[in-house]
């Protein structure tokens, strides 16, 4: 026995510290493992299915290319040249049919912004860059990222704006108009959806920790 | 399958069935099909069985019975032999030829959902066994239908999806308190509305005091954003290293291949260590039997996520394991008007949770302490 007990201490040792290791698939920190593993995705789970029906169209911008909703049909109103068929310094008069008057602008001091900022009396289908170019009103976002470019940055790469349909590829974002009335475009305090009416009473009662 | 089971299985007759092709649908090996003199014996010794135990409270209604109750020994005694009448009754019934299909079937499925093993560890085959033994048992309950699979799947078990780690993004500085985030989990996971149990949980915190969670308010009621204030949301983190997965003595709770950290509320003991060992307060504990309305009852469910919890059992977020599995975002990413949940394939390198970790300042909650959770903060 007593010649057994080193050899046998060694052994445990040698086992020991082989288990001490980790598995090689064994990583320190989640990120060292998304480095390791990283793959785009091409499996069986797509968005696809969860998008039909919704009419979007394909942007590039930049490296990123994802679809967003698509906007002339959703306006109701839409060609505006139905009613502006003349151009719109024509059409102001004192006299006449009044539209668009319930559209107050809350948007810039009006020393920086007014209608004519971002919409073309002339051209009324389109939209109006700062340099007087026009833009496609599908394309309304490129209106917005003229002054907002760090939203811009951060919808483009995902962490800014809503996503339409799940996580999966095809990548389907809102756009800027999707959520900001743009002549609105902050958003109004409303009351919560919930309120945990035992925690409250639980919290009332003392009974919480 | 039945070679290699586990357990043995309970034969109450009702392989007999399969081989009768006839129109005798009751399963009776002898007898006609409608002897309906031993059928309604058994009736009869129910309604003795119910006469005895409630009688001439037939008259109250629940609630009276309940809270307004006035008892001398002699009726709790009365009561207390009822109810084992029933009892004994139901075993005689489960045992008996000449009771129906139903009851036997349930007995049947309540004794192989006894002797069930971890789901953890079964094979896919037992996995679907188990699936359709609780879709049929709640078939049997209730007359109606849930559906614990996948629609567009060929198979129904759901298991995790190969080069996928799912991980979560929170926008501190979009989040504005709304809480439809709250809302929508619990219709989704079919929470518990008796006690109103509740995931995720939204802080209300005062602007340029850090995060002081003590100091927060969680359960706020006025309108928001409040002014000086901001909001953040917590919920399980789905951590890479899970001290809730490391303390569990069953291990009736474990992390998926896909990151996602599951319990088995079949396996789960309630003995709450998880609970103590997560340092987020993202489990929690059935207190009661969780009640939900059968017409909130999301029918869409999973083994591992929203399937009906019952009494003395852990849950807790899975990230909607139910729809994530199918390629959609979990209810509070799909619910907040924000933008501020952002979820995703942490594996895949064009995945907007991708730009998010590489692009914004990220940090994460308690990061000292090695958990290494899959849910990031970050700011505009």
């Amino acid at each position: 026995m007593k010649n057994k007990n080193p050899i046998f201490y060694l052994i445990l040792l040698l086992v020991l510290t082989l288990n001490s290791c980790k598995e090689k698939d064994e990583y320190h920190s989640v990120i060292e493992k998304i480095k390791a593993e990283q793959k785009p995705y091409h499996g069986k789970l797509t968005s696809e299915t969860l998008l039909a029906g919704t009419d979007l169209i394909e942007i590039t911008e930049g490296e990123h290319t994802f679809l967003i909703p698509e906007r002339k049909g959703q306006i109701k109103s839409f060609a505006c040249t139905e009613c502006h068929n003349s151009s719109l310094s024509q059409m102001k008069s004192l006299v006449g049919k009044k539209a668009h008057w319930e559209i107050q602008l809350y948007h810039a001091p009006d020393y920086i912004m007014n209608c004519a900022t971002c919409h073309n009396g002339e051209d009324m289908n389109s939209l109006n860059s700062l340099t007087g170019q026009s833009i496609n009103l599908d394309l309304s976002y490129k209106v917005c990222a003229q002054c907002h470019s760090s939203q811009f940055e951060d919808w483009k790469g995902g962490a800014h704006g809503k996503k339409l349909a799940g996580w999966t590829p095809p990548r389907a974002s809102m756009t800027c108009v999707n959520c900001h009335d743009p002549h609105k475009p902050s958003f109004d305090t409303r009351w919560p959806s919930n309120f945990n009416i035992k925690k409250a009473l639980e919290r009332k009662e003392g009974l919480d920790h | 399958m039945s070679e290699n089971k586990k357990w043995y299985s309970l034969d109450l007759g009702l392989n007999k069935k399969t081989e009768t092709t006839g129109s005798c649908g009751c399963g009776k090996s002898q007898g006609s099909c409608s002897s309906h003199e031993e059928e309604l014996n058994s009736e009869e010794f129910y309604q003795a069985a119910i006469n005895a135990s409630i009688g001439d409270e037939r008259k109250r209604d629940g609630f009276e019975q309940v809270f307004d109750v006035k008892m001398d020994r002699r009726t709790a005694f009365k009561k207390l032999t009822a109810s084992l009448l029933i009892g004994a009754g139901a075993i005689t019934a489960s045992c008996s030829s000449v009771t129906d299909d139903a009851t036997k079937e349930k007995a049947q499925i309540d004794w192989e959902e006894q002797f069930k093993g971890n789901y953890k560890l079964m094979s896919d085959d037992e996995k679907q066994a188990t699936i359709n033994r609780l879709m049929r048992s709640y078939e049997l309950n209730t007359g109606k239908n849930i559906s614990m699979t996948a629609e567009n799947a060929e198979e129904d078990v759901e298991n995790a999806e190969e080069d996928v780690l799912f991980g979560y993004a929170f926008n501190i500085s979009k989040c504005q308190g709304y809480m439809d985030c709250v809302s929508a989990c619990v219709e989704e996971n079919n929470q518990d509305r008796n006690s109103e149990m509740q995931y995720i949980r939204i802080h209300e915190m005062k602007d340029g005091e850090g995060f002081k969670f003590d100091k927060a308010d969680d359960n706020y009621y006025h309108e928001v954003p409040a002014e000086d204030h901001f909001y953040m949301g917590t919920q399980c983190f789905h951590c890479d290293n899970p001290p809730c997965v490391e303390v569990c003595p069953v291990q009736a709770t474990w992390k998926e291949e896909d990151g996602l950290v599951v319990i088995d509320y079949d396996w789960c003991v309630g003995c709450r260590y998880c609970m103590a060992a997560c340092p987020y307060d993202g489990r929690r504990f059935n207190w009661s039997k969780p009640e939900v309305p059968e017409n909130e009852i999301n029918k869409n469910q999973h083994y591992l996520g929203n399937r009906i919890r019952k009494k003395g059992v852990m849950e807790k977020c899975t990230f909607c394991v139910q729809r994530t599995r199918k390629g959609k975002n979990p209810a509070c990413v799909e619910a907040c008007p924000t933008g501020a949940r952002i979820f995703g394939n942490l594996l895949d390198p064009n995945s907007t949770i991708r730009w998010v970790l590489e692009n914004k300042k990220v940090f994460r909650l308690k990061e000292d302490l090695g958990t290494d959770p899959k849910f990031w903060y970050f700011m505009d």
